[in-house]
């Protein structure tokens, strides 16, 4: 599918060609190249839908300039007069500004809805009809959907409410905003970045460093281990048991639920890798989407470890927005009479991560286990906060340290559970697969079937196991370094030289050696670019 | 100044809130102490706080936090 990145056409022709040609640009030239590149990877997906990327960067760009215009014109209106008119000048402008604002986030989200869940809104009434015996039956509609809208339409609003907010001025040059939206790199599957992250760096276009070349391609080959060796294998086992999952219990499913977990893991990781790599070749560090989710004590923990860039966008755009909105603000002053501070605060937790986790669910796709996944966090997190005064209590009596590893490691495994349940829902086949797959755990749980055979039965073969277990352990071991600070990317290249080329050629040759290609093996889709 | 240390005494005693400047950073005010004491703000000063000033820059000190009051009073 296009040029994905994990495809020999991204990795061995387009990269490297843009590289080149980006080096032997002039600055302004090199803006272009890489707004070009943009539009031409998205072209290789999308084909004439890149008028719908060009499109958005036009109506963020406009839409910023139009508040920016009232902006000012309020400002020198509310000079004319006296206090108490000038604030009332004020509000009428950001008013104004407002439905600028709005009109731009309906129109983005308008799209978005009516692309990803046209079909599932149809499909439901159906369901409900032919429930009712009612003669009614909608056709599903042909949509084409442009590759990457559910990252690039995040970025896009954060732009136009940072403008609105007045966190960033309104960008006077339209180029700036189509590469901040069309980077290629990120087009496909994020990071969503904000426009203070990314935009200047990015048209600074500085020029291709060996030391930056160096440090993207040691990244892009991590990812590519990270994928091949071990994603693409995981793969295999994970469509065995999922797709016939009727067919399996026990301790088989939770075989399933981790072999899942840990091949979106290395996949998505691994694909942020190999886009924060290219990123670095052009001079631009992106934001991190992963930093050691495993190592979360608890889940709200794990969501800011875990695709960071989108519950961070959550956070800045729907959470602290829902947290000062008025309906909060009354609930707040009423409840505090009434019902006393747990209940106030339990109910503000309640109100303001059910919209979060709403979008959550939705945003990664219009299917009910999407929306069961959302939910799924969203009790948890309630929960968890729901007992915390107890938990509090205990480590207070019994003068526990809630750093030590004896409290540490039990809420890690404690998380690793929530983790691999709420990735087994997210895979199922339809919400009700979820369940049964969920019931079927506690079937049968036959523990010896993790060394009967059944593993070799799923299409993997003892060799391909023990690859896939060695990748897991070198990520594991380097998460285990990065988590407890004796490594990061920065102090890599920081080695000596003997060691650190050492390392970056058994990387190369292990991605080369284990790789899973060749017959028996398809290249497996990004997972993420499908959202 | 004394009003706004004692909201954050009171929210919680043990953190040395005229001295830390990386309450946000260091996760000292998770996302719901920030709400939570935003509407405590609100209440005591008498003024509006919305989205926009919800940033790590004007939460990480006590001090960072008085001088947006401040701002906030005058608009």
């Amino acid at each position: 599918m296009g040029l994905a990145y994990h495809t020999e056409l991204y990795l061995f022709v387009f990269l490297p060609l843009v590289v080149l040609v980006y080096h032997f640009s002039s600055q302004k030239m090199r803006r272009a190249v890489l707004i070009l590149a943009g539009y031409l990877f998205f072209w290789s997906f999308s084909r004439w839908m890149v008028l719908y990327l060009i499109a958005v960067s036009g109506l963020i760009y406009g839409a910023g300039r139009w508040m920016e215009h009232l902006k000012e014109t309020g400002r020198a209106r509310a000079k004319e007069f006296h206090s108490k008119e000038r604030s009332a000048i004020k509000k009428q402008y950001k008013a104004k500004e407002k439905r600028v604002l709005m009109a731009g986030i309906i129109i983005l989200l308008g799209i978005l809805a009516y692309l990803k869940y046209c079909n599932f809104f149809i499909q439901n009434m159906n369901r409900i009809a032919m429930a009712a015996g009612k003669d009614f039956y909608l056709e599903p509609q042909k949509l084409l959907i442009p590759i990457g809208i559910s990252f690039y339409t995040l970025e896009a609003i954060g732009y136009m409410a940072d403008v609105y907010w007045g966190r960033i001025k309104a960008e006077h040059n339209w180029a700036k905003v189509a590469l901040f939206l069309g980077f290629f790199p990120q087009i496909m599957e994020g990071p969503i970045s904000s426009w203070k992250d990314t935009a200047d760096a990015l048209w600074e276009c500085r020029p291709v460093q060996s030391q930056n070349l160096v440090k993207g391609i040691v990244r892009i080959a991590w990812g590519m281990f990270k994928k091949i060796v071990v994603a693409d294998r995981l793969s295999v086992v994970v469509t065995a048991i999922f797709d016939s999952y009727t067919d399996y219990h026990g301790v088989m499913i939770i075989v399933a639920a981790i072999a899942y977990t840990l091949q979106l893991y290395m996949e998505f990781s691994g694909c942020m890798d190999i886009v924060i790599g290219s990123g670095n070749l052009f001079g631009v560090d992106l934001p991190e989407n992963f930093r050691q989710p495993f190592f979360s004590g608890n889940a709200s923990e794990f969501w800011r470890r875990w695709h960071i860039t989108l519950g961070a966008w959550l956070k800045a755009y729907v959470f602290y927005p829902v947290s000062v909105s008025g309906l909060v603000k009354k609930w707040n002053h009423f409840a505090r009479k009434h019902f006393g501070k747990y209940l106030t605060k339990m109910g503000i937790f309640a109100m303001t991560l059910f919209p979060v986790w709403m979008c959550n669910g939705l945003w990664h796709g219009a299917q009910w286990n999407y929306i069961l996944y959302g939910m799924y966090y969203f009790v948890i997190l309630l929960a968890g906060e729901a007992v915390s005064p107890v938990r509090e209590k205990v480590l207070d009596r019994f003068h526990l340290d809630c750093k030590a590893l004896y409290w540490r490691v039990p809420q890690i495994l404690k998380t690793w559970v929530i983790i691999f349940t709420g990735e087994m829902f997210f895979r199922a086949n339809g919400a009700a697969a979820g369940f049964h797959m969920f019931r079927s755990i506690f079937h049968g749980f036959e523990f010896y079937r993790l060394w009967d055979g059944t593993l070799l039965g799923l299409g993997l073969n003892a060799a391909d196991l023990m690859a896939a277990g060695f990748g897991i352990l070198v990520v594991a071991v380097a998460d285990i370094l990065k988590e407890r600070k004796l490594l990061n990317w920065d102090k890599l290249q920081e080695m000596k030289f003997p060691v650190r080329w050492m390392l970056y050629y058994a990387l190369i040759f292990a991605v080369i050696v284990l790789g899973a290609y060749g017959t028996g093996y398809q290249q497996v889709d990004l997972i993420y670019a499908g959202f | 100044m004394e009003t706004l240390l004692e909201i954050l005494n009171d929210i919680d005693d043990t953190v040395d809130w005229e001295n830390e400047t990386a309450l946000i950073d260091d996760r000292i005010l998770d996302s719901f102490g920030v709400i939570s004491l935003i509407s405590e703000l609100e209440d005591q000063f008498e003024v509006e706080i919305d989205a926009s000033e919800i940033v790590p820059e004007n939460f990480n000190s006590a001090d960072a936090m008085w001088k947006m009051i401040q701002r906030l009073q005058e608009n």
